[in-house]
């Protein structure tokens, strides 16, 4: 569904993608792991149009999507959950999902309620200010969020930062319902403990590059955690 | 040299001054819409020193430095946390205020027979030290660009220094400026009163070239334009801002080519121009190609 | 009683100066706002508004309506113009580059202004004429409470295209977090033109009642508007139209007890100590942008 080939973006002189190369496929939780600073966020923010890439392709559902604007990434079917939730800290939960249905002209008030009925504890708190909700409605928020615009792929930047474990648990949960209900997931994680028990495939990213890439059973799982977090050894 | 030519070189020359001390701020990070009154600030004091005080000429213009250091010291400090519009918005007050205070201020004192003083809105004549012992216009100009010569050179070696570095970084990010041991706020008031006496410097010239000043002269068309030229000219290089003052006042107001509509170009230029180089003609960027060529 | 009277009607001077001003912070305010950048060309776009529709009376003597409906036109031009060349370009940018081209553009601006009207001072038919209205002791002139009724209108406008439509979603999105208004498929530039051109509108009407409420239309205008306005947003708290409305009410109310008090020269003087004054003692919560 999604192909990436030898992307590269840079910042000035800086490249922190050096040629990445992979593959999201149609149905699939796919994981990035890799430690801090291997441009694994650079990456989603080029998938979402934020940044624009030097060079190299990305290929959505065989269109070439390389360099639009992230509205335009929006329009064809891709949402990110970026790192750090960012939602809209001064509207209301309800405003916050009314904004991520932007592009959508008719039918989204039943995705809200659909939006309320998987997320109960959002619907609790409708008309609360998004900027006072915990870390994980907030997260639960930012996911509800990008799920109003109908996505095709769903990007997840880091999920579960910052937030503790029975939360983590439960944003996990919700991952893989939203895989069972047939999304695309294309999954950013720290935790590769969590991320490597819903995902079919991952990747690990280190410097830039894509070192690894394989399904959860083709690697002992402490060797890969182990990569994740250090890098490769020398 | 025909006299024209003289007096636009001159010009040139003093908004140079008030230009860079805007560069200073500027490669510090922040947008002042003040300077021109430190500007005044160095008018004035060099004006009562060497026409009311009867002191000389470098006399007078080191007290312009000392004064114009001091209220910038003043203005700065309780401005000092502040960035960004913000920080700009309180140097337009304070500059307007000072402005305001200059219209008020009336001191004068007889001199050999003759009334001379600031008078407020009516100004402040009589500054003719210079051509009181005879200088001419040639002459006056070879002390602005000598002077201004020295003071370019003097920033240029401090921008290779450690101190450089420093003030540059805290333009860039001060948090991370302040996690690497700089003391930004300290170092920020240090380049609010270093501006302020560079643009007094050249506020002490100009009071001397002109012999009359009055606070009109120092409003915020001064303010703005100089921050213009500071920032077309160029941040890479402290010769920047005497770039960006002699394209206007010498290339396009010298030779009167576009008399009439001159703003409608340079205003247009300076926006296309500022969409190709946002950082100005010689930015850190060509100024570090240009060093890394020899 | 004497100085009862004088403080409320110097309050009531205050508040019709106020309206403008209060007028002129909304648009400085919804600029800074979605695009958090200070259009130094709002002024001057105004002033080209108010010289075209003067041009306009000159050649045809059109009726208030049509120079009305000519001065929005012209200053929304204007605002285009100035957003297209200064502010989309440098979006990803620094602010300095698009504050320094909108102020090279206000040079622009106004010397287009003053070639179309070279001279210093021109009349303009009167928004009303018959005089002020008189209860008690306290007059008000009637223009000062068509001013008010406009900044009122305004502000309702405002609110319900802020709250109740699409657009208004948008806007605030953009306000509060433009990289999560991009991620949820907004286009933060075609927000940041539209919101210009509602601006450019909104100064357009407000320039086209100040010059026809002081019959008269000089140079100055360009320049006054931009101080005025700019400090208006700055007292009012920078960033909320609330505010914005408060702000510039609240700068009329000192200047007109400023100079009754204090004398002419004073006026100016205390209304940009008080902004000094209140810069300085913010730093705290500075970074925090109020919420509309």
């Amino acid at each position: 569904m999604l192909r990436v080939q030898d992307l590269v973006t840079a910042y000035g002189k800086i490249e922190a993608l050096k040629g990445v190369s992979l593959e999201v496929a149609q149905g699939s939780i796919t994981c990035l792991l890799g430690p801090n600073g291997a441009g694994k966020t650079t990456l989603m923010m080029t998938l979402a149009g934020i940044l624009k890439p030097r060079s190299g392709s990305i290929r959505f559902s065989e269109d070439e999507i390389t360099g639009l604007p992230p509205h335009a990434i929006v329009a064809r079917g891709i949402a990110l959950v970026p790192e750090n939730r960012l939602v809209f800290p001064s509207m209301t939960v309800l405003e916050n999902l009314q904004a991520g249905a932007y592009q959508r002209r008719s039918g989204f008030d039943d995705d809200i309620e659909r939006m309320f009925t998987r997320f109960p504890r959002l619907k609790e708190r409708e008309a609360q200010l998004a900027g006072t909700l915990s870390g994980g409605e907030q997260q639960m928020l930012a996911v509800a969020r990008a799920l109003m615009s109908r996505p095709k792929l769903l990007l997840m930047d880091e999920p579960s930062l910052g937030l503790a474990p029975l939360v983590v648990e439960e944003i996990f949960s919700i991952i893989a319902e939203l895989h069972r209900d047939g999304a695309t997931i294309f999954l950013v994680e720290q935790n590769a403990h969590m991320a490597l028990r819903v995902a079919q495939r991952f990747y690990l990213m280190e410097q830039g590059r894509v070192t690894f890439s394989g399904d959860p059973g083709s690697l002992a799982e402490d060797e890969v955690i182990r990569r994740a977090y250090l890098g490769s050894s020398r | 040299m025909d006299e024209y030519a003289i007096g636009v070189l001159t010009s040139v020359g003093l908004l140079s001054f008030v230009a860079t001390s805007a560069y200073l701020l500027l490669i510090a990070g922040e947008l002042s819409f003040g300077q021109q009154a430190f500007f005044g600030v160095g008018a004035y004091a060099a004006g009562i020193a060497t026409a009311m005080l009867g002191l000389p000429l470098f006399l007078g213009l080191l007290i312009a430095m000392v004064c114009g250091a001091a209220v910038a010291a003043l203005v700065g400090l309780p401005a000092l946390r502040l960035r960004g519009l913000y920080f700009a918005m309180a140097t337009l007050a304070a500059a307007e205020m000072l402005r305001i205070l200059f219209e008020l201020f009336h001191w004068q004192v007889e001199v050999g027979g003759e009334v001379v003083g600031p008078d407020g809105t009516q100004g402040f004549r009589g500054i003719r030290w210079v051509f009181e012992r005879g200088v001419e216009p040639l002459g006056f100009l070879a002390l602005v660009w000598g002077m201004l010569a020295v003071v370019l050179v003097v920033i240029h070696l401090l921008e290779r220094t450690r101190l450089g570095s420093a003030v540059r970084a805290l333009g860039e990010d001060p948090e991370l400026a302040g996690t690497l041991g700089i003391d930004v706020l300290r170092l920020k008031l240090a380049v609010v009163a270093a501006a302020g006496a560079l643009a007094a410097l050249g506020g002490a010239l100009f009071a001397h070239h002109n012999t009359y000043i009055e606070p009109r002269n120092f409003d915020i068309m001064l303010g703005v334009h100089t921050l213009a030229y500071a920032l077309i000219g160029g941040l890479g290089t402290v010769v920047g801002p005497l770039l960006g003052v002699a394209l206007d006042l010498g290339l396009l107001e010298g030779t009167r080519v576009f008399q009439g509509y001159r703003m409608i170009v340079f205003g247009g230029l300076v926006a296309l121009l500022l969409i190709w180089r946002p950082r100005g003609l010689l930015d850190e960027r060509v100024v570090h190609w240009l060093r890394t060529r020899r | 009683m004497a100085p009862v009277v004088d403080f409320l009607q110097n309050s009531l001077d205050g508040l019709s100066a106020g309206a403008a001003y209060a007028l002129l912070a909304v648009g400085f305010t919804l600029i800074f706002g979605v695009l958090r950048r200070a259009n130094l060309s709002y002024g001057p776009a105004i002033m080209l508004g108010a010289y075209a529709a003067t041009w306009l009376f000159l050649q045809t003597g059109a009726g208030l309506l049509v120079l009305f409906a000519v001065a929005v036109l012209a200053t929304v031009l204007a605002g285009t113009y100035v957003e297209r060349l200064c502010f989309a370009p440098h979006r990803k940018g620094a602010a300095a580059a698009a504050m320094v081209a909108s102020f090279a553009i206000w040079m622009q601006l106004e010397e287009l202004a003053t070639l179309l009207l070279p001279r210093h001072l021109y009349a303009f038919p009167a928004l009303y004429e018959g005089g002020p209205l008189t209860f008690g002791p306290f007059f008000v002139r009637v223009e000062s409470l068509l001013i008010l009724l406009a900044a009122v209108a305004v502000c309702v406008a405002g609110w319900k295209v802020l709250y109740a439509t699409r657009f208004g979603i948008a806007v605030r999105a953009v306000i509060d977090d433009p990289r999560a208004a991009e991620l949820s498929g907004i286009d933060v530039g075609a927000v940041s033109l539209r919101i210009f051109a509602v601006a450019s509108a909104i100064g357009g009407a407000t320039g086209f009642l100040i010059v026809a409420s002081h019959e008269q239309v000089t140079p100055m205008l360009g320049m006054w508007s931009t101080l005025k306005g700019m400090l208006a947003m700055m007292l009012g708290g920078l960033g909320s139209l609330p505010g914005a409305i408060a702000g510039g009410l609240a700068l009329g109310l000192i200047e007109a007890h400023s100079q009754w008090y204090f004398g002419p020269q004073f006026r100016d003087f205390i209304a940009y100590l008080l902004l000094f004054v209140l810069l300085a003692a913010r730093p705290p919560w500075m970074n925090t942008r109020s919420a509309y």
